[in-house]
C-alpha cells in the first residue's frame, strides 16, 4: 500500500471482536484491518501497537460493513457475504469460512450491501443493500429464506425493535420502513423529508442513519437528524447539526451522531447539540461503541482517512488506530 | 719660614760665643783646628735617649729652684738678694738647655722627615717599573694567543689522506724521506700535489665542455630535419582521415582521447572505460539502434570564476579534466552530461544540459521541465543532489565555514549518488574513509541509471511537448488510450500554469498532501483549471521528477455554488482517488509517457458526471438545470457516502461505480 493509496483510504465499517480485545475495521480497497485494543491501550503501547495486528483483503469492493457474531467476523462486499472466524482470525489464518450471495435480479452491476443486522430472535441475518431489497439469511442453513420488497431506491441502514419483532430500514428514496420479520410485510413507512421540521431540500431525502431504543427512534440524513416517537409517529426533536450524519447511537440519556465534519456530535435528548469533539479524519462514516466488556470500554470512529480515532473517555480523541 | 734660618743662623752665632760647656769640650777635645761650629754633625753625635733624660733632669732641676726661690720670697728674702740671686743664674742656665733640647727636637724632626721623603720616593720609582713589566707580559700574551689562533687557508682545501698521497703521489713531490718525519713539510707536499691534480682536472672539464657543445650541435642538426619531415607527414594524414572516416575507423580520435584519459583522475577514468564499454556493447546489441550510442569527448580546462574565500575556493577546486557524455535519444536529441571531479572533496558532480531536436520553445509552464539544475534531481529515490554524499566533507566544510554544499552546487553542478557509483566511489556512513575506485560498482550502475537517464530525458521532452498544447487548453489524448474516455466530453481545461513550492503549500485544499510528506521541493507544481459553465474546478498538481514512474498528485477544489475540496466533499475525494489511485490504467504504452495527460482527461470526464449527477440528486434546485444529464449512469448514487459513478466502461460507454 503506496502513501498515495492511504491518502485517498476512507474506513467504512467497523466491528468489535465478541471478547472486546480486537477491532476489525474495512476500507475502500476492500482490505479488513484487525487491530489489537489490549495492546493499543495498555499503558506500555508504542506506536507500532496502533498499526493492525493483520491486515488482509476480502473483497474486491469496498467493505461497506462488518458484524460479528459470538464466534465469526462477518462482512459485506460487493454483494457478497463472507464470514471469518474470530479464532482463525487470531491465529493469522485470512481464509473465509463461507461467502453467501443473495439472490439478485440485476446482473449490469452487482448491488454492494450497504448494512447487516443479526436478528437473535430466529438467528437470522438482515442485509440491505443496492437492489433496494431486504433480503433475510437464515444461520442456521445459509440460505437466504426471504425478501422484504417495498423501497425504491437502494438501502442505507438497517435497524431491530427486537421487543416489537420489527425491522426499521432506511434508503436513499427517503423512508423509513418498519417490517414485520415474520410476515415480511411492510408495517409502516415514514417519509421523513414530508415533515416541514427535518426536510432540508438543499442536501437531498435520503436517510442514512437508523437506530432505536424501545419506543424512540433516530433518523438522519439528507433531512435533520431527529427524535421519533414511533407510537405516535411523530418527529419529537430535530437536532440542528450542519451536514447529513451518518450514523447515529443512544448511549445511556446521550446520542452520538457522526457524519459530514470532522467531529462526534453529543446531542441531548431534548433536541440539544451538547457537545462536538474534533477528530481527525474530514468526514466520518463509523463509529462503534465496545461496551461488551469493561477493560476496554472505548469509542471508535472513522472515516475519509486512514486512521480510527479511539476515545476511552467520550469527550476527548485518546489517540488514532492506522491502516 | 724665612725668619727661621736667620734664627738658627743668630742662635750658632750665639752658641759660637758662648756654648754649652759640654760640645765645646768634646770639640775641643777631637779636633781643635776646626774654627766652626757645626751644630748638625753635633747632632749625629748625641743619642737622643740621653737629650730625653737630661731634658727631665733639668725640669726637676728648674722646679726645685723655683720652689727654692718661692720658699725664699716667702720667708722674706729681698728682690735681688744674694740667694736669689744665685738661684736665677741658676735657672737661667738650665733654660737655656732646655733651648738647646729644643733646636735638637727640631732639627731631628726635620731630619727623620727628609729621610721618610727619600724613601718613598724609591718605592714610586719602582711600583712603576712594576706596572710596566706586567703590561709587556700581557702584552706578549696576547700575541701568542694570536699567533696560536691563527688559520692558514690550506686548511680549508679538502686534501687526499696522507696514505693515499704517498701511494699516487710521485716521489718527486711526496719526497717521501723529508716528509715522513715533518709535517710542515708534508702538509706543503701535499698542497703541492692538489694543485697538480686540480690542474689536470680542470683541463679535463674544457675538453668535455667542448664535446658536449659538439653533441649538442649535432642534436640541433637533427631536430631540423626531423621537423622539416612533419608538415610532409602532416600532410599524409590529413589525406587519410576521409578514408579512416569513410572506413569507420576512428583511429586518430580515439587515440587522441586516450592520450588525454591518461590524466584523468581515477574516478573519471572509470566512468570514462565504463561507459565507453556499455557504449560499444550497446552498438553490437542492437545494430538497428546504430544512433543510440554514446560518445565520450574530452573538453577544455576548468574554470571556475567564482569569489570565493581562498581556503574555500582551494577545498572547491575541480580537477582540471573534465568528462563530457552525450546520450543520444532515438528522436536526436541528445543530453549532455559533464562529470568533474573535486579534488580536495573527492566526489564528483554532473552538470546536464539538453540539446533537443526539434524546436522546444512556446511552453511557458515547461521552463522548469529542462532546467538543467533541475533535469536530473531525484534520478533515485531521494536522491536531489544537494549535500555532499561523503561523510568526510562535513568536517572539512567546518574548517572554512561552509554551512552547505548546496550552495555551491549552481556552480560546481550536483554530487549525485549515482554520479559517485558511476565513478566508482562509494561512501558508506559506517566508516568514513574513501573506499578504493572499484570498476565493479561502476558498471553495475552504469546500465540501470544510463536508461534511467534516458527514460528522464523522453518523459520531459514528452511532457514539454504535452505542455505547450496543455497551455492552449487541448488535452492531447493519443489513439491508443481514445478507449479511456467518452466521445464527448463537456469540461475544458482552461488553464494550465507553473506554480512555486510555497504558493502549492498555502493552498489550503493541498494541505493533507503537505501533511502527508508528499510534496517536497523537488517536485514541480502546477494548477490545472477545469471549466464548464459556472463550474471551476481547480487541481493543484505535484509532478514528481521521477514522472512517469511516480504519478502526479491531484488536490482537487470545485467552484460551484460555494466552494468545497476533497476534503469537506467525499465524492470530490473519490475523483481525486479516480486519478491518482488507478494510474496503471491511465498510463497508456509503455513507459507511460501520457499518464498526465489521461489523468487530466479523466479529470474533465469525471467532472462531467459530478456535475450532471449533482444536479440530478439536487432536488431544491429550481427552474432548468445547468447541466443537463447526457452520460448514461446505472445508479448516480451508491454506498453509504453516495458517491458518485465515475468509472467510464468503455465498449458499452456506460458510468459505474467501482
Amino acid at each position: 500500500m503506496g502513501p498515495i493509496e492511504l491518502l485517498h483510504m476512507s474506513v467504512f465499517s467497523q466491528s468489535f471482536s465478541p471478547c472486546g480485545r480486537f477491532l476489525a475495521a474495512g476500507n475502500n480497497y476492500g482490505e479488513i484491518a484487525v487491530f489489537s485494543l489490549s495492546a493499543a491501550l495498555s499503558p506500555d503501547a508504542t506506536d507500532a501497537s496502533q498499526k493492525p495486528v493483520l491486515t488482509f483483503t476480502a473483497h474486491e469492493g469496498p467493505v461497506f460493513s462488518l458484524l460479528s457474531t459470538d464466534t465469526h467476523l462477518l462482512s459485506a462486499g460487493n454483494g457478497e457475504i463472507s464470514a471469518w472466524s474470530w479464532a482463525e482470525l487470531g491465529k493469522k489464518n485470512t481464509k473465509a469460512v463461507w461467502t453467501k450471495r443473495p439472490d439478485y435480479k440485476t446482473s449490469l452491476e452487482i448491488p454492494e450491501i450497504n448494512a447487516m443486522i443479526i436478528n437473535t430472535r430466529d438467528n437470522s441475518l438482515v442485509v440491505g443493500g443496492g437492489d433496494n431489497n431486504i433480503h433475510i439469511m437464515d444461520m442456521e442453513t445459509g440460505t437466504f429464506k426471504s425478501v422484504l420488497q417495498g423501497h425504491t431506491d437502494y438501502i442505507h441502514c438497517l435497524s431491530l425493535r427486537e421487543r416489537e419483532g420489527e425491522i426499521l430500514s432506511g434508503a436513499e428514496d427517503g423512508a423509513v420502513r418498519m417490517w414485520d420479520w415474520r410476515t415480511g410485510h411492510s408495517v409502516h413507512c415514514v417519509e421523513v423529508y414530508k415533515y416541514e421540521e427535518c426536510a432540508r431540500p438543499q442536501y437531498g431525502k435520503w436517510i442514512s442513519c437508523v437506530a432505536t431504543d424501545s419506543d424512540w427512534m433516530l433518523c438522519g440524513g439528507g433531512p435533520a437528524l431527529s427524535l421519533w416517537h414511533l407510537r405516535s409517529m411523530s418527529p419529537t426533536s430535530i437536532f440542528s447539526l450542519s451536514g447529513c450524519q451518518r450514523e447515529a447511537v443512544f448511549h445511556q440519556d446521550l446520542i452520538f451522531a457522526v457524519g459530514e465534519g470532522p467531529y462526534v456530535s453529543h446531542c441531548l435528548l431534548g433536541g440539544s447539540v451538547k457537545a462536538q469533539i474534533p477528530c481527525t479524519p474530514p468526514s466520518l462514516n463509523t463509529l462503534a461503541l465496545n461496551l461488551g466488556t469493561t477493560e476496554h470500554r472505548v469509542m471508535t470512529v472513522a472515516g475519509s482517512s486512514n486512521q480510527i480515532d479511539v476515545f476511552t473517555n467520550f469527550s476527548y480523541r485518546a489517540f488514532s488506530l492506522s491502516f | 719660614m724665612s725668619s727661621d734660618p736667620l734664627k738658627k743662623r743668630k742662635t750658632k752665632v750665639i752658641r759660637s760665643d758662648g756654648g754649652t760647656p759640654e760640645p765645646k769640650r768634646v770639640r775641643g777635645e777631637g779636633d781643635q783646628d776646626v774654627r766652626t761650629y757645626n751644630e748638625e754633625v753635633e747632632l749625629e753625635g748625641r743619642d737622643p735617649e740621653q737629650d730625653y733624660a737630661l731634658y727631665k733632669n733639668t725640669c726637676e732641676a728648674l722646679a726645685t729652684l723655683m720652689g727654692e726661690i718661692q720658699e725664699l720670697k716667702a720667708s722674706g728674702a729681698k728682690e735681688g738678694s744674694v740667694e736669689v740671686e744665685a738661684k736665677r743664674r741658676q735657672g737661667c742656665v738650665h733654660f737655656i738647655t732646655l733651648k738647646k733640647l729644643n733646636r735638637l727636637s727640631h732639627m731631628r724632626l726635620k731630619k727623620a722627615r727628609d729621610q721618610t721623603h727619600e724613601a718613598k720616593q724609591k718605592v714610586d720609582v719602582l711600583h712603576l717599573q712594576l706596572q710596566n713589566l706586567l703590561y709587556e707580559v700581557m702584552h706578549l700574551q696576547k700575541e701568542i694567543g694570536k699567533c696560536l689562533e691563527f688559520k692558514s687557508q690550506h686548511e680549508e682545501i679538502e686534501l687526499v689522506s696522507v696514505d693515499e698521497f704517498f701511494k699516487e703521489a710521485p716521489a718527486e713531490i711526496s719526497r717521501p724521506h723529508l716528509t715522513r718525519d715533518d709535517p710542515h713539510q708534508l702538509t706543503l707536499a701535499r698542497l703541492d700535489w692538489e694543485l697538480e691534480q686540480r690542474k689536470r682536472l680542470a683541463e679535463q672539464y674544457k675538453s668535455s665542455l667542448c664535446t658536449k657543445e659538439k653533441i649538442l650541435k649535432g642534436i640541433e642538426l637533427k631536430k631540423e630535419y626531423l621537423s622539416s619531415l612533419q608538415p610532409g607527414l602532416q600532410a599524409i594524414m590529413q589525406a587519410s582521415l576521409p578514408v579512416q572516416e569513410y572506413l569507420s575507423m576512428p583511429f586518430e580520435r580515439v587515440q587522441k582521447q586516450a592520450e588525454v584519459a591518461r590524466h584523468l583522475p581515477p574516478p573519471l577514468y572509470v566512468l570514462l572505460v565504463q561507459a565507453n564499454a556499455y557504449g560499444q556493447a550497446c552498438d553490437d546489441e542492437s545494430d538497428s539502434d546504430a544512433e543510440e550510442e554514446q560518445q565520450n569527448t574530452k573538453r577544455r580546462r576548468g574554470t571556475v570564476g567564482v569569489q570565493l574565500d581562498d581556503k574555500r575556493k582551494e577545498m572547491l577546486k575541480r580537477h582540471p579534466l573534465s568528462l563530457c557524455i552525450d546520450l543520444k535519444c532515438k528522436d536526436g536529441s541528445v543530453l549532455h552530461l559533464f562529470f568533474y571531479y573535486l579534488m580536495n572533496l573527492n566526489i564528483l558532480t554532473v552538470k546536464a544540459k539538453v540539446s533537443a531536436s526539434a524546436d522546444l520553445s512556446g511552453a511557458i509552464s515547461a521552463g522548469e521541465l529542462l532546467n538543467p539544475e533541475s533535469l536530473l534531481n531525484c534520478l533515485y529515490a531521494n536522491d536531489d543532489g544537494q549535500e555532499t554524499p561523503n561523510p568526510t566533507n562535513r568536517y572539512q566544510f567546518d574548517k572554512v565555514g561552509i554551512t552547505t554544499f548546496a550552495d555551491y552546487v549552481t556552480d560546481l553542478g550536483h554530487p549525485y549518488i549515482w554520479v559517485q557509483n558511476l565513478g566508482g566511489l562509494q561512501f558508506s556512513s559506517d566508516t568514513p574513509q574513501v573506499e578504493v575506485v572499484r570498476s565493479s560498482l561502476s558498471a553495475s550502475h552504469m546500465e540501470s541509471t544510463v536508461k534511467l537517464l534516458r527514460g528522464r530525458l523522453l518523459s520531459r521532452l514528452a511532457l514539454h511537448k504535452q505542455f505547450s498544447s496543455l497551455e492552449h487548453s487541448i488535452v492531447p489524448v493519443s489513439t491508443e488510450c481514445q478507449h479511456l474516455f467518452p466521445a464527448k466530453v463537456v469540461s475544458r481545461l482552461a488553464r494550465w500554469a507553473m506554480m512555486s513550492y510555497q504558493d502549492f503549500l498555502e493552498l489550503s485544499f493541498a494541505q493533507h498532501v503537505v501533511k502527508a510528506g508528499l510534496a517536497r521541493e523537488t517536485d514541480l507544481f502546477f494548477m490545472a483549471v477545469v471549466e464548464r459553465g459556472t463550474a471551476r474546478l481547480q487541481a493543484a498538481v505535484v509532478l514528481n521528477p521521477r514522472y512517469p514512474e511516480i504519478t502526479p498528485l491531484f488536490s482537487l477544489s470545485l467552484l460551484w455554488k460555494g466552494e468545497r475540496s476533497g476534503r469537506t466533499d467525499d465524492n470530490l475525494r473519490a475523483l481525486e482517488s479516480e486519478v491518482n489511485v488507478f494510474r496503471s490504467e491511465l498510463q497508456g504504452p509503455r513507459p507511460g509517457l501520457q499518464l498526465l495527460t489521461n489523468q487530466i482527461q479523466r479529470l474533465c470526464m469525471c467532472l462531467d458526471v459530478y456535475l450532471e449527477t449533482e444536479s440530478q440528486v439536487c432536488d431544491g434546485s429550481e427552474g432548468p438545470r445547468e447541466f443537463p444529464r447526457e452520460k448514461m449512469c446505472l445508479r448516480s448514487a451508491r454506498g453509504p457516502n453516495r458517491l458518485k459513478p465515475f468509472k467510464y466502461n468503455h465498449p458499452q460507454g456506460f458510468f459505474s461505480h467501482r
